[in-house]
């Protein structure tokens, strides 16, 4: 009786059960490498907005501070976008014929807001306060990136748990302080903050920090 | 779930359905939805996005205003607290202040305008009324009681312009006894003012002055200063019908029906009048008035003269305090015992009458023969409710004889139901008003947001009918209040008003706004003749009445007042706070009462007065009077589409107001009803869970109860602490158990309501519910409350059993819930001896109707299979170090203040850092006294209770 399977059947048949493998491996592995790319996580993607707003202009031509227009990040835990009133302080003056500037001026005289679209967006559990991080000396650009260089803004952190906990593991080497950084020195330059003995970073790790 | 099952599908057809679901399923995510900000096009002064701000404004009820804190996220009033500053809150609020917030959001709130044509617009409705009440018939008014100065000018002007119209003012609970009873011993109507910081003898007549007077909440913080454990510690007495806070937290409690409360009146004074020391500052002919009808029972009697010996003992420090609801025979018995006890100018002062007209103005009982006789134009409730609240008046069948009938509602309520045309009321927080304190403070109702459904207020709609008043509400009381002034000062006009008014906004109140004390003289010639006459009145109703029926009390409702918070659906869950009865209330009687009936909680029964007749279910309430039964008011309503439809029974069906001397023939039906009492729900069988004694044990003997808390073997990993460390500590000898901490915590942390059949099942959802305990005999309970909530364990038994590590510690002593860590094993419930954790069972955040826009910002919304449990209010713990770390320093002493702890009328939670040496928490945990419920579990709890010290006089020790 002649053999069932002919001799190839044997390498056909590993050959199989090396693909199976590697499919089962990658059916673990495919998904968990998936919600880290920017397609998930949206990093690295321009958003467009309903008023073509150019940071580089604002931040590095005119040499606006972040916090002129997002003054409530040291306040409150909303760093905010400003209202229009606060583009118009300038806009009523500068530009102010500029058809690039209508959607502004629309909703400055009819008192509804421009719907700008949201970039940076955090989970509905997560409570983060801008305004000890402000305080403690994690710089905007530490989870913003070099929004100065952007014409669109764009993400270019994940802005995942991971991406929170580790400074908060390690605050010290995250924020610079390891390699010299003095946050003590820094802040006492300004008036407003007392000087005070502690400055010490600290890193709270505990979920209720986050999650309430 | 069954619409899905009545699909009637091939099996094919429902393969390819599920199988174009899959295959589509994936292209959810290719559109990208992006998520949109809006900021403000031009920012409010003052709002930052992100930080609550808290604006002062009034509570005001039956006239009474206290004033409170409402918290503002972004415009949107979210949560009321006490005012610190104003004199009738001290920072404290009670249970109907912390709900109004939710009235606010009612999506069943009436809204715009009803014609008898149907809808129309507001400024129709009220040009209609304006010509409505300018012919034919005078018009006739109801309204609620009132203090408000500004309401004042309004009625005056609105009778100048329709001369003949009658006002009255009507609340079920609002009477006028007291004024009648100043009337006879003084001369003239007064307001009396308790001042529980300077007595030490107290003596309570049917009054509830810790939860049910008007400033009950100054009340309840005077009082609670006077009972630290020492020699200083009051003592209170207390003879009342059924059980309220005050009887909970009295030394000594007397259970009497309603007729023996004043032969038990009359027997005090009596007593006082024989006395050497106390008879010179009393009328001649005083004891012949009150030689009493008939003998007092022994165990009265006992009472009585060990009540005299005490108030005489501490006299210049004793008080005696009659309820607002008692007959006015009580009141006048009570003001002649403070005279002969020297309290007036100490204890007790008086102030003028607060109230416009408190004697209600035109009388309601007059409006059904008016309207018979055609005499009664426009017809116009304002914020009242008669058909349900006077049904004796049977004013439902008589509106059609009134030229026209208004009605301006908050809710469609059974009066808004039969009237022909219905406005929308404005909630306080829309709309400006001004009001009198208890103490006669002038305080001002301030809104946080603009109406959010087309309404109006009481006062704006009475301004427009008068039409000299400027259309907005902010007008007419900043006029008021720029007259006030001005006339204080002798001037037409202030030039620096708008300087003084900004003040008196931001504060709430006036600065010279409270009323000047009076010192009234005794004048007893009318005193004496009228006490007799009333109590041979009564002794003489009593013996005719007679035979096997039963006395009726008619009370407020610790949970739904006198029923205009009947929608309120925080409120109608509410545990009563002595029967624990939810959605409902219920016949009340004692054990001896009940058995003479041969029945027991949850039996039906028929109670009869007369002609008419209500069916309700019993409950069997110890220490409550024998011979007695009790009704809450506020239940029963009848609108279909209504919370409240069917929950509970009018009590004031039986015709009988409030107060009213009559009786009941009760009957079984043999029918049950089922009750949501949540008394046994997680129920605590241990001895280690309360304890109480008296002040001469725990003095003479004191017990350290806290050597159980002496580390106990464990097996756990030690826990690494660093940093604050919080704890609570909550004095039982001040919980009365009013519920305040109960409704706070709900508002503050996005509780929901279940309702009933959840309810029954103990699927309630409360963080911190009050337990209730009785020790003694049935007759006379002890009763000890206890706020039990999440107590931090150290040695926490929900942590080691959670399978994903949803609940774990934090280095600061906090049992963290995670949330979104949470699969829904219910393990740790199962394992929590103190049984504080809930489960959400539905989404109960998605329920239809649930009010969102009310829900805190800064505490996640917690969706179906999720556990949660009390948090010590982590949400506020995190927010204080934040902004201490902002600032650069560390947290202050008291920064950190819990829902629970801020509202406390006695304050009894107190919450602060182990390593903080000054704080009140540390200090009361120090005392002996201190001990952590069922310690022997070796949980090593974070919240300790102080054992319930009551100043008996000599007796055995409690258990």
């Amino acid at each position: 009786m002649p053999a069932l399977f002919p001799p190839w059947s044997n390498r056909a048949l590993r050959g199989a059960l090396v693909v199976a493998g590697i499919l089962g491996v990658s059916a673990i592995c495919f998904p968990m490498v998936y919600v880290r790319t920017p397609f998930v996580t949206h990093e690295h993607l321009a958003v467009d907005q309903p008023v073509a707003f150019d940071h580089r202009h604002h931040v590095l031509d005119e040499g606006i501070s972040c916090l002129y227009c997002h003054a409530d990040a040291e306040r409150s835990a909303y760093a905010g976008l400003p209202s229009t009133d606060v583009c118009m302080g300038c806009h009523s003056q500068v530009w102010n014929q500029s058809p690039l500037l209508e959607p502004v001026r629309r909703s400055y005289f009819s008192d509804r807001a421009i719907a700008w679209n949201r970039v940076h967006s955090l989970a509905e559990f997560v409570y983060f306060d801008h305004s000890v991080h402000v305080a403690r000396g994690v710089a905007c650009a530490h989870c913003h990136g070099a929004v100065e260089s952007m014409p669109r803004v764009e993400k270019t952190v994940p802005l995942d748990m991971g991406f929170c906990l580790d400074c908060h593991r390690n605050p010290r080497k995250e924020l610079g302080f390891d390699a010299g950084r003095d946050l003590g020195a820094m802040r006492l330059e300004d008036a407003r903050f007392p000087a005070h003995a502690d400055h010490a970073v600290t890193g709270l790790t505990t979920c209720s920090t986050c999650h309430r | 779930m069954t619409e899905l099952f009545e699909l009637h599908l091939r099996r094919r057809d429902l393969g390819r359905l599920v199988a174009a679901s899959v295959a589509l399923s994936g292209l959810a995510a290719c559109a990208e939805r992006r998520e949109k900000i809006y900021p403000y096009a031009r920012r409010p002064p003052g709002v930052v996005p992100g930080v609550a701000t808290h604006y002062a404004t009034s509570v005001v009820r039956d006239g009474f205003a206290v004033g409170v804190l409402a918290e503002s996220h972004e415009g949107r009033p979210t949560k009321i607290e006490g005012n610190p500053e104003h004199p009738a809150s001290l920072g404290a609020a009670g249970v109907f202040e912390q709900a109004s917030v939710l009235d606010l959001y009612d999506p069943a709130r009436v809204g715009g305008a009803r014609g008898p044509a149907g809808l129309t617009s507001r400024e129709a409705i009220e040009r209609d009324l304006a010509a409505a009440c300018a012919k034919g018939p005078p018009p006739w008014f109801v309204l609620e009681p009132s203090s408000s100065p500004s309401l004042e000018r309004v009625l005056a002007a609105l009778r100048r312009r329709l001369p003949g119209a009658r006002v009255s003012f009507h609340a079920p609970l609002a009477n006028a006894t007291r004024y009648a009873a100043s009337e006879l011993v003084y001369g003239r109507a007064l307001e009396p003012q308790y001042h529980f910081e300077q007595a030490s003898v107290v003596l309570a007549l049917g009054a509830d002055f810790l939860d049910g007077m008007p400033m009950s909440l100054r009340h309840a913080r005077d009082f609670a200063g006077r009972r630290e454990p020492g020699p200083a510690m009051s003592r209170v007495y207390a003879a009342e019908t059924s059980l309220t806070p005050t009887g909970t937290l009295a030394d000594h409690r007397l259970g009497v029906a309603p007729s023996e409360l004043e032969r038990v009146a009359a027997a005090v004074l009596a007593e006082l009048a024989t006395m050497s020391e106390t008879r010179v500052s009393l009328p001649d002919g005083l004891q012949a008035a009150l030689a009493p009808a008939a003998p007092l029972p022994e165990a009265h009697a006992a009472f009585v003269r060990s009540v005299v010996r005490a108030l005489v003992g501490a006299r210049g420090s004793a008080l005696v305090v009659a309820g607002p609801e008692t007959p006015k025979s009580v009141q006048v018995c009570a003001l002649l015992a403070n005279a002969a006890l020297d309290a007036p100018g100490r204890a007790l002062t008086f102030v003028r009458p607060v109230l416009l007209e408190p004697d209600g103005g035109a009388p309601l009982a007059e409006l059904p023969d008016a309207l018979r006789a055609g005499a009664v134009g426009a017809l116009v409730f304002a914020g009242t409710n008669p058909i349900y609240s006077a049904p004796e008046l049977e004013l439902g069948a008589l509106l059609g004889r009134a030229a026209s009938t208004w009605c301006l509602a908050h809710v469609e309520h059974e009066t808004a139901r039969a009237c022909g045309s219905v406005l929308a009321e404005s909630h306080y927080l829309e709309s400006w008003g001004d009001a009198r304190a208890g103490d006669g403070t002038l305080s001002f109702v301030q809104p946080l947001i603009e109406p959010l459904k087309p309404s109006v207020s009481v006062l704006e709609l009475l301004a427009g009918l008068a039409s000299d008043f400027p259309a907005s509400g902010h007008d007419i009381v900043r006029e008021t209040e720029h007259e006030r002034l001005a006339l204080g000062l002798g001037k037409p006009k202030i030039a620096d008003f708008e300087a003084a008014w900004e003040r008196e906004i931001q504060r709430g109140f006036a600065d010279r706004g409270a009323a000047p004390s009076l010192s009234p003289v005794l004048v007893a010639e009318r005193a004496v003749p009228a006490l007799a006459s009333a109590l041979a009145a009564s002794h003489a109703g009593s013996r005719a009445s007679g035979g096997q029926d039963l006395e009726l009390h008619l009370a407020r409702s610790p949970t739904l007042y006198d029923g205009r918070f009947s929608e309120n659906a925080w409120l109608l869950e509410l545990p009563h706070p002595l029967t624990k009865q939810s959605w409902g209330n219920a016949a009340l009687v004692s054990p001896r009462t009940a058995g003479a009936l041969g029945r027991r909680t949850g039996d039906v029964v028929e109670l009869r007065a007369g002609p008419r007749r209500l069916e309700a279910p019993l409950v069997v309430l110890p220490g409550h009077a024998d011979g007695a039964v009790t009704l809450e008011l506020g239940f029963g309503h009848a609108i279909s589409e209504n919370l409240s439809n069917g929950v509970g029974v009018n009590a004031l069906g039986l015709g009988v107001a409030p107060g009213a001397a009559a009786h009941v023939a009760v009957r079984a039906t043999g029918t049950k009803a089922e009750l949501a009492l949540t008394e046994e729900h997680w129920t605590l069988a241990d001895d280690e869970v309360v304890h109480e004694l008296t002040l001469r044990d725990y003095t003479q003997n004191p017990p350290h109860f806290a050597q159980n808390l002496a580390a106990q073997p464990t097996l756990l990993e030690p826990f690494e602490y660093a940093g604050t460390q919080w704890a609570m500590t909550i004095d039982l000898s001040r919980c009365s158990g009013c519920n305040a901490c109960v409704v706070a915590c709900q508002a503050e942390n996005n509780t929901p309501v279940v309702g009933k059949d959840l309810v029954r099942q103990s699927r309630e959802m409360y963080w911190l519910r009050i337990d209730r305990y009785l020790a003694g005999s049935a007759d006379e309970p002890r009763i000890v409350q206890q706020p039990m909530l999440c107590q931090h364990c150290e040695k926490a038994p929900c942590e080691y059993v959670c399978p994903v590590n949803a609940t774990v510690h934090s280095p600061d002593g906090l049992n963290e819930m995670v949330y979104n860590r949470c699969i829904g094993t219910r393990f740790c419930s199962n394992n929590c001896p103190y049984k504080v954790r809930r489960f959400n069972w539905f989404d109960f955040s998605e329920a239809r109707g649930a009010t969102v826009l009310q829900r805190n910002p800064d505490v996640t919304v917690r969706e179906r299979g999720v556990m949660e449990k009390c948090t010590y209010c982590v949400q506020r713990i995190r927010r204080a170090e934040i902004a201490a770390r902002r600032e650069r320093r560390g947290l202050r002493p008291g920064e950190v203040v819990t829902a629970c702890q801020q509202t406390c009328p006695t304050g009894a939670i107190a919450f602060g850092s182990l390593d903080d040496e000054s704080s009140e928490m540390l200090r009361r945990r120090r005392e002996a006294r201190t001990f952590a419920a069922l310690a022997d579990l070796g949980t090593r709890p974070r919240t300790r209770y102080l054992a319930k010290i009551r100043n008996a006089e000599h007796e055995e020790a409690g258990s």
